[in-house]
C-alpha cells in the first residue's frame, strides 16, 4: 500500500473508531496486515494518526470526551489483540522497562514502544501510565534492565521527567534512558540534551533503529 | 500579525531564575485555588465560559498553572505559542467567549502580585503581559486555524 493510500485509510479507520464498533475496527486491522502492511505502518500511519485526528475532533468540539475515551479504549484493546501476532518465538537476554512519568495518563504510544522492543526479541516490562518515581526506582533495582524508556505526552510533565531522570541517574549512572512522546513535538528536546546517555527518539522507526544498535 | 510574530515576540521574553520557577511551581495549588475563587465570584461567569463549562474552566486554570510552571522552568517560545494557540482554539470551540481570556489574565496579575515574592513577580510578569497584549492575535490566529 502506498503512503497516500495509507493516509486515506487512516480516515476510514477514524470513522470506524467513532462508530464504536470494536469488532469492525479489529477486522480493519486484520485486513490491513493481511494485505502485507507491517505492524510499524499500522502503528505509525493508522493508529497514531487516527488518534491525533480524534484529538483534533475533540478540540473542534465535534466529539465529546466520552467518544474520545471510547476511541482510545478500542485502540488499546486492538494492541492487546495484536500481541499474539507480534510476540517472538525466541527472546534475547536484553530487558527494557517502559513507563510513563508520574501523573501522565496517556500510555498508548508507550505500549507501541514496548511492542517494538518485543518485536526485536527483547523482554519488555510495560508499567504503563502514571508510575511514581520512587516505585520505578525500586522496580529498576529488582529487574536491572538494559534500557529504561520513558514517555511524556503533556508538556507540563517535563519538570517531572527531569526529576525522574535525575533520581534514576543518581542510583543507576550507567543506565541507558530513552525518552519520547508528544510533549517533545515542539522542540522539547533541548531539555534532555544536558543529561548523559539520555536519547530522544521521536517515533517508532527511530526507536527500532536504536534498538538494533544495542542488540 | 501571525504565528511567527507570536513566536518572535515570545523569544524576547527573558528566562526567569530557577528560584522563581520553583516558587511558582511550589505555589501551584494556592494559585489555582485563588484564580478559581476570583473567577467564580464574577456575576458574568456563565457568559464568559459558556453553558455548563465551569468544570472545564477549572481544568483550564489548573492546566494553566502546570504549563506556565513548566515554561518558567524550561522556556521554549515554540511550545508556548503552540500551546496557547491550542488552548484558545479548543476552549473557544467549546463555547468560551474571547473576553474570558482578558478577564482571566487581569485576575492573574492581581493574584501573582499577592502570592509571589516581589522578585518572582517581576520576573513572571512579562510572560503574562505578553499573553495579555497578544490576546487579539491569539484569537485571530486560532480562528484562522479552526477555519482552515
Amino acid at each position: 500500500m502506498t503512503v497516500n493510500n495509507i493516509q486515506n485509510t487512516h480516515f476510514e479507520f477514524v470513522n470506524l473508531l467513532l462508530s464504536g464498533n470494536r469488532a469492525r475496527c479489529s477486522e480493519f486491522v486484520k485486513d490491513f496486515l493481511d494485505k502485507g502492511n507491517s505492524v510499524h505502518e499500522l502503528y505509525e500511519c493508522i493508529l497514531k494518526n487516527a488518534l491525533y485526528e480524534i484529538g483534533k475532533l475533540w478540540e473542534y468540539n465535534k466529539i465529546s470526551v466520552a467518544t474520545e475515551h471510547l476511541a482510545s479504549a478500542i485502540v488499546e484493546a486492538l494492541l492487546n489483540d495484536l500481541y499474539s501476532r507480534i510476540i517472538p518465538d525466541v527472546r534475547n537476554n536484553k530487558t527494557v522497562i517502559v513507563s510513563c512519568v508520574e501523573n501522565e495518563v496517556h500510555q498508548i504510544g508507550l505500549k507501541m514502544i514496548s511492542d517494538i522492543f518485543e518485536m526485536n526479541n527483547w523482554n519488555s516490562h510495560f508499567l504503563g501510565a502514571n508510575t511514581p518515581t520512587r516505585e520505578l526506582i525500586t522496580f529498576i533495582e529488582s529487574i536491572k534492565p538494559d534500557v529504561l524508556a520513558i514517555s511524556v505526552c503533556i508538556y507540563y510533565h517535563m519538570p517531572v521527567l527531569e526529576k525522574m531522570i535525575e533520581a534514576v541517574r543518581k542510583i543507576f549512572p550507567g543506565l541507558t534512558i530513552i525518552v519520547g512522546g508528544q510533549a517533545f513535538n515542539h522542540a522539547g528536546n533541548n531539555i534532555i540534551v544536558k543529561y548523559d546517555n539520555v536519547n530522544y527518539l521521536p517515533d517508532l522507526k527511530s526507536t527500532d533503529r536504536f534498538i538494533k544498535t544495542l542488540t | 500579525m501571525d504565528k511567527n510574530y507570536l513566536i518572535n515576540t515570545a523569544s524576547l521574553l527573558k528566562d526567569v531564575s530557577p528560584e522563581t520557577a520553583e516558587e511558582y511551581i511550589q505555589k501551584a495549588e494556592q494559585l489555582t485555588y485563588k484564580i478559581n475563587s476570583l473567577m467564580l465570584a464574577r456575576t458574568d461567569i456563565d457568559k464568559l465560559v459558556g453553558k455548563d463549562n465551569i468544570n472545564m474552566m477549572k481544568d483550564n486554570h489548573s492546566n494553566h498553572v502546570r504549563f506556565i510552571g513548566s515554561i518558567l522552568k524550561n522556556n521554549n517560545p515554540q511550545v508556548l505559542v503552540h500551546t496557547v494557540l491550542w488552548v484558545f482554539r479548543a476552549y473557544i470551540n467549546h463555547g468560551f467567549a474571547p473576553n474570558y481570556w482578558a478577564s482571566q489574565l487581569n485576575a492573574w496579575f492581581f493574584i501573582l502580585e499577592e502570592i509571589l515574592t516581589e522578585k518572582s513577580y517581576s520576573e513572571v510578569y512579562p510572560f503574562y503581559e505578553w499573553m495579555q497584549v497578544n490576546i487579539p492575535i491569539f484569537v485571530k490566529v486560532s480562528k484562522e486555524e479552526t477555519d482552515s
